[in-house]
C-alpha cells in the first residue's frame, strides 16, 4: 500500500504498517531516538547538582519504553530533554537523525508540535475551550484552520472512546477521562512517538489500567513508539523495554521479559 | 535508518526548511481564543472594559463640548465677518488719512489684494409724511453691503449702485409709522445729509444738503440702529461725497494676509480682522483642551492600571495554560500575540463604548440644556461637535493603549519557560 506523504494518517495506516513522517506507511525496526553521552547539571544555591551523568540510550521504532527509578534519579529530566523542553549540559539527542538541540527554539517548538505526542502527569487545559477544541490545539498551533483541526480532534476523541464528551468543559471530566482526552490530543498530528510523564500518577488504579491499555493498544496497532516515565512497577507488564535509572545513570536497560519481571519485583 | 555519517549535511539542509513550515496559529484563531478567554473571566473583563470606557467617555464628553462651544463661537463671530477681509478705518486724529480714490488705488495695488470696498457715514434726516427723524446715513455700494453681510429683505426692485434707491433699518421704518417694516417698501421718502470736511474734500464748512426724494427698496433686519443706506455712487454724484471712513479690503491670497495688513497700517490706516479674534479664541480653547486632556490623562491612568492589573492576574492564572501551549509547540510570538490581542480587544471595546457613550451623553446634555433654556425663555444653541480627526485620534489612542498595556504581560508570557510554567502553583 502506498500513501502520498501528505496523506499519511496514523488512523488510516494498515495494521502491519506504521506511519512515519516523510516516508508514508512503512515497516521497519530502525532507531527512532538516540541519546549520546547526555549530561545535565543544575546550579541550586551555589551548588552544582549533576542530575544526568552520561546517558546513552537507543529506542527502536515501535517500542514501548518505560523509564523507572527513584525520585530524583533524573528520569523526568531525561524525558524533557528528549522532548526538547529542557536543554542538556552536554551530549546529543537524535530523533530520526535530527540532532534536536542543534536547532533553534522555534524549530524545537515545531518539532514537538509535529512529531511528538505529549501526555503530562496532570492534564493541562485551556479552560475557556471545550474538550474538542483542547484536543484540536496542536492543529491550531500548527497553522491549520479551526474546522480542519476540530474534525481531526473529533476523530481522535472517537478512537479513544471519548467523542460523547467533546462539547464538555475539560474540568467537568473525571481524572481518567481527562487523561484519555490528553492521549487523544497527543495523537492529533500523527506523532512519531509519544512521551508520557507519569500519565497515571494522579489516577486510581482502574483508570490507570484503562489508560495504559489504551496506550498499549495504539502502540501495538500502529507501532507508535512510546517513552513513558512511571513509578508504578505494575506497568512494566505493558513495556517492551524497561530502563531503570539510579542517581543519574542507567542501571539496567533490558528488553528481556525475565529481567523486566525481576525489575518489577525489585521495585 | 539513522545515518550518522551523513547527518551533519542533512541537518544543515533541514534546519531552514523545517523552520519555515511552522506557520503558527492563525490570526482569527488567536482572536477567537482571546474572546473565549475574556468571556471566561466575564466580571473582570466587564469591569476593565468599564474602566476604559469611563475614561474615554469622560474625555470624549468634555472635548465634544469644548470643540462644540469653540465652533459655535467661531461660527457666530465669522457669520458677519469673512475671514479674508481686513476692515480699515481712516486713522486717528494724529494720523488722519481718508479713503479717497487715490488711497483706494494704492490699496488695490498692494500685492495680494483682490478688491476694496468703502463706506461713508454721516448724519442726516429722513421725512415721510408728517414724520421726520434723525438718522445715520451710510453711503455704500452693493458689494460693500454684501461683504459686511448686512441682512436685508427686498420685495421687488433692487438696491443697485447707480440708482437712487435706499435701504432703511426696520427700526427706522417703525419710527416713520410702519408697524410692519415691510410696508415701507416701495414708499417714497425725503432725506438730507450733513456734509462735512470728513466726507467731502470740496466742502469748506459744514452744511446740510438739500432734500432729496428716493424710494425705499428694502429693509435691513436684525439691527437696532436707525439708519439708511444710499448707494455710494449716488452720494458722490448728488452730494459731492468722495471721502469714506470705513473700508473692506478683500485679500485674494491668504498667505499674504499678514503682509497686506502690515502694509495697510504703514499707509496710515487702522486695521481690524476677524482672524486675530479667532486666533485669540483658538488660543483660549487650546488652553482649555490642554487642561481637559491633562484631566483625561489622570482618568486614563486609573483605567490603564485597571487593565494592567487584569492582564497581569490573567497571566498568573493562565501560567499553566501558557506552559502546555508551549509544550505542544506554540511559538513564543504566538503567545505574545494572544496576550496583546486580548489587551487590544479590551481597549477597543472599552474605547468604542466610551467614544459613543461620551458623544451620546454630550448630545443628551445639550438637548436637556436647550429644553430647560426654552422653558426659561432663553434660546440656547446646539453646541456639541466631534471633529473627524478627534475620532481618528481616539481610535489611534485606544490602539496604542491596548498595545502599551498588553506589551509587558505579553512579553512576560512569551518569555516564560514551558517547564517553569507547567510547574507553576
Amino acid at each position: 500500500m502506498e500513501l502520498k506523504q501528505n496523506e499519511i494518517d496514523i488512523l488510516n495506516c494498515p495494521l502491519d504498517y506504521k506511519a512515519v513522517k516523510g516516508s508514508g506507511c512503512v515497516r521497519s525496526n530502525d532507531v527512532v531516538v538516540r541519546v549520546e553521552n547526555l549530561k545535565k547539571q543544575f546550579v541550586l544555591g551555589g551548588n552544582t547538582i549533576q542530575i544526568l551523568k552520561g546517558i546513552n540510550l537507543d529506542i527502536v521504532r515501535g517500542e514501548f519504553v518505560i523509564l523507572m527509578g527513584p525520585s530524583g534519579c533524573g528520569k523526568s529530566t531525561l524525558l524533557h530533554i528528549v522532548y526538547g523542553l529542557e536543554s542538556p549540559t552536554e551530549g546529543l539527542v537524535y530523533v530520526d537523525s535530527e540532532s534536536i538541540w542543534e536547532h533553534t527554539k522555534n524549530w524545537r517548538a515545531y518539532f514537538r508540535n509535529q512529531f511528538i505526542g505529549f501526555i503530562p502527569q496532570q492534564p493541562f487545559w485551556i479552560k475557556s475551550l471545550s474538550v474538542l477544541e483542547n484536543v484540536a490545539i496542536p492543529g491550531f498551533v500548527n497553522g491549520r484552520g479551526y474546522r480542519e483541526s476540530v474534525e481531526r480532534g473529533y476523530r481522535a476523541l472517537e478512537v479513544v472512546g471519548m467523542k460523547d464528551w467533546a462539547h464538555y468543559r475539560p474540568f467537568d471530566l473525571s481524572g481518567g477521562q481527562q487523561q484519555k482526552v490528553a492521549f487523544a490530543r497527543s495523537l492529533l498530528l500523527n506523532p512519531k512517538f509519544i512521551i508520557a510523564d507519569e500519565p497515571t500518577g494522579n489516577l486510581d488504579q482502574k483508570s490507570g489500567v484503562q489508560l495504559m491499555e489504551l496506550i498499549k493498544k495504539f502502540n501495538d496497532l500502529f507501532d507508535i513508539t512510546v517513552l513513558m516515565v512511571t513509578h508504578n512497577p505494575e506497568q512494566v507488564s505493558f513495556a517492551t523495554r524497561v530502563v531503570k535509572m539510579v542517581d543519574g545513570v542507567i542501571q539496567n536497560n533490558t528488553t528481556d521479559a525475565a529481567e523486566m519481571e525481576s525489575i518489577k519485583q525489585d521495585a | 535508518m539513522l545515518n550518522l555519517s551523513n547527518r551533519r549535511l542533512t541537518q544543515v539542509a533541514k534546519k531552514e526548511s523545517w523552520g519555515e513550515t511552522h506557520k503558527g496559529i492563525k490570526f482569527m484563531l488567536i482572536l477567537y481564543i482571546g474572546f473565549k478567554n475574556l468571556k471566561m473571566g466575564r466580571m473582570r473583563t466587564l469591569l476593565t472594559i468599564g474602566g476604559v470606557s469611563l475614561g474615554i467617555g469622560i474625555i470624549t464628553f468634555l472635548l465634544c463640548i469644548g470643540f462644540g462651544v469653540q465652533k459655535m463661537i467661531v461660527t457666530e463671530v465669522t457669520k458677519n465677518n469673512p475671514l479674508d477681509v481686513i476692515d480699515v478705518n481712516n486713522g486717528n486724529l494724529d494720523n488722519f488719512i481718508s479713503l479717497n480714490d487715490e488711497s483706494i488705488e494704492k490699496i488695490e495695488n498692494l500685492d495680494g489684494v483682490k478688491k476694496v470696498e468703502r463706506r461713508v457715514n454721516t448724519g442726516g434726516k429722513v421725512m415721510y409724511g408728517e414724520s421726520q427723524t434723525d438718522v445715520v446715513v451710510y453711503g455704500a455700494n452693493q458689494e460693500y453691503i454684501e461683504l459686511a453681510r448686512v441682512s436685508y429683505r427686498l420685495t421687488n426692485g433692487n438696491f443697485s449702485n447707480g440708482e437712487n434707491k435706499v435701504l432703511i433699518s426696520d427700526r427706522l421704518a417703525n419710527l416713520l409709522g410702519f408697524s410692519d417694516p415691510m410696508e415701507a417698501v416701495g414708499k417714497t421718502i425725503k432725506y438730507n445729509i450733513a456734509l462735512t470736511k470728513e466726507v467731502s474734500s470740496t466742502v469748506t464748512e459744514e452744511k446740510v444738503s438739500n432734500d432729496n426724494e428716493t424710494e425705499i427698496v428694502g429693509i435691513v433686519t436684525g439691527d437696532e440702529g436707525v439708519f439708511i443706506y444710499i448707494p455710494f455712487d449716488v452720494a458722490r454724484d448728488n452730494f459731492g461725497i468722495d471721502l469714506a471712513q470705513n473700508g473692506k479690503v478683500v485679500v485674494g491670497d491668504m498667505a499674504k494676509f499678514d503682509t497686506v495688513k502690515l502694509q495697510l497700517e504703514q499707509l496710515g490706516f487702522l486695521t481690524e480682522s476677524i482672524n486675530e479674534l479667532i486666533k485669540d479664541i483658538d488660543s483660549f480653547f487650546t488652553t482649555v483642551r490642554a487642561v481637559l486632556v491633562i484631566f483625561g490623562i489622570i482618568i486614563m491612568s486609573i483605567s490603564v492600571m485597571g487593565m494592567l492589573n487584569t492582564l497581569s492576574i490573567s497571566l498568573l492564572q493562565r501560567t499553566k495554560e501558557i506552559g502546555i501551549l508551549k509544550a505542544l509547540g506554540t511559538r513564543r510570538f504566538d503567545i505574545f500575540k494572544m496576550f496583546i490581542i486580548e489587551s487590544i480587544i479590551i481597549s477597543f471595546i472599552g474605547g468604542a463604548i466610551g467614544l459613543l457613550g461620551g458623544y451620546g451623553l454630550s448630545i443628551a446634555v445639550n438637548y436637556l440644556l436647550m429644553y430647560l433654556g426654552k422653558r426659561a425663555g432663553v434660546e440656547l444653541f446646539y453646541f456639541v461637535y466631534m471633529p473627524s480627526y478627534f475620532v481618528v485620534a481616539v481610535v489611534g489612542f485606544i490602539f496604542f493603549l491596548g498595545v502599551a498595556t498588553g506589551i509587558m504581560p505579553a512579553f512576560r508570557a512569551a518569555k516564560i519557560h514551558a517547564l517553569e510554567a507547567l510547574r507553576y502553583e
